[in-house]
């Protein structure tokens, strides 16, 4: 049986983490989250292995989601990285295209966009055979 | 065991005949063959037929916006190589759409294309490892 893609969704808001755990735990990933950045970042450098993170950007301060996105860049196998933020900037989106980020999404997320950009990105990786939702 | 010495290939798309023969001059001059094209029917050809490790897309071919699902496309058949857009302007709405396409840079209109290629050149090199190669053939 294949396993599961391993997803680390990081937001500030419970009910935004609570939502996408929901709907994408409904689409058989396997979730971890974090509130914070400095959650985040512990459990990316503790050997944690995960497929895509997925990342609001402001949480302790301003843009902060862009360090997340930086520290997971630089990780052997680079996971899929999706941006979401409530405040999207020509500053932040030209720090986020810097980073070669794979995906970036302005608040209220569109559920459906963000699913199909997850799955598209993950079936070019290889890492979900085609096909499967 | 010898490496194959092949040419690289940059493609080119964009509708302003003058633009496509000047990104085509420079990038000569740093060793690239050229695949130019004005229309998406041609370049999605051109990209078929060929191994292109760069392009330099318009956003605006026919018609307005037309030339990210081209970029799109060519990142899904290159993934690792770079993708560069010409865009009106650098706002938010295109650096977005820049990322969810794989685009690695965008670049203004009003940008000269010898600054452009000269970005494009630095940026791919440092992307793949590999020193630019402007003026020295492939060894």
């Amino acid at each position: 049986m294949p396993q599961k893609p391993t997803l680390l969704i990081v937001d500030d808001e419970t009910n935004v983490l609570f939502t996408l755990r929901l709907v994408l735990e409904e689409d058989g990933y396997e979730i971890t989250t974090a509130s914070s950045c400095a959650e985040a970042l512990k459990l990316i450098h503790n050997s944690h292995r995960f497929d895509a993170i997925l990342t609001d950007l402001r949480m302790e301060h301003e843009d902060i989601g862009l360090e997340l996105a930086e520290a997971a860049a630089k990780l052997h196998p680079r996971p899929i990285i999706m941006i979401f933020t409530g405040y999207g900037s020509v500053e932040n989106a030209r720090g986020a295209l810097g980073i070669q980020v794979d995906y970036f999404a302005l608040k209220p997320l569109d559920l459906d966009d963000l699913k199909n950009a997850l799955h598209r990105l993950l079936v070019s990786r290889g890492q979900i055979q085609r096909g499967r939702a | 065991m010898s490496a194959v010495a092949r040419q690289r290939m940059a493609l080119v798309v964009h509708p302003d005949l003058t633009m496509l023969s000047k990104y085509q001059a420079l990038l000569a001059g740093a060793q690239f063959s050229t695949v130019v094209a004005r229309d998406m029917p041609t370049a999605l050809l051109a990209i078929t037929q060929h191994y292109f490790e760069v392009a330099i897309i318009s956003a605006q071919l026919g018609e307005s916006g037309d030339g990210w699902p081209l970029a799109g496309v060519f990142h899904l058949v290159f993934p690792k190589s770079f993708v560069s857009v010409i865009v009106p302007g650098a706002d938010l709405l295109n650096l977005q759409t820049a990322i969810n396409n794989g685009v690695q840079e965008i670049f203004e209109e009003d940008r000269a294309p010898e600054t452009v290629v000269s970005e494009i050149l630095a940026a791919a090199a440092r992307s793949t490892g590999a020193p630019p190669r402007n003026r020295s053939r492939l060894q």
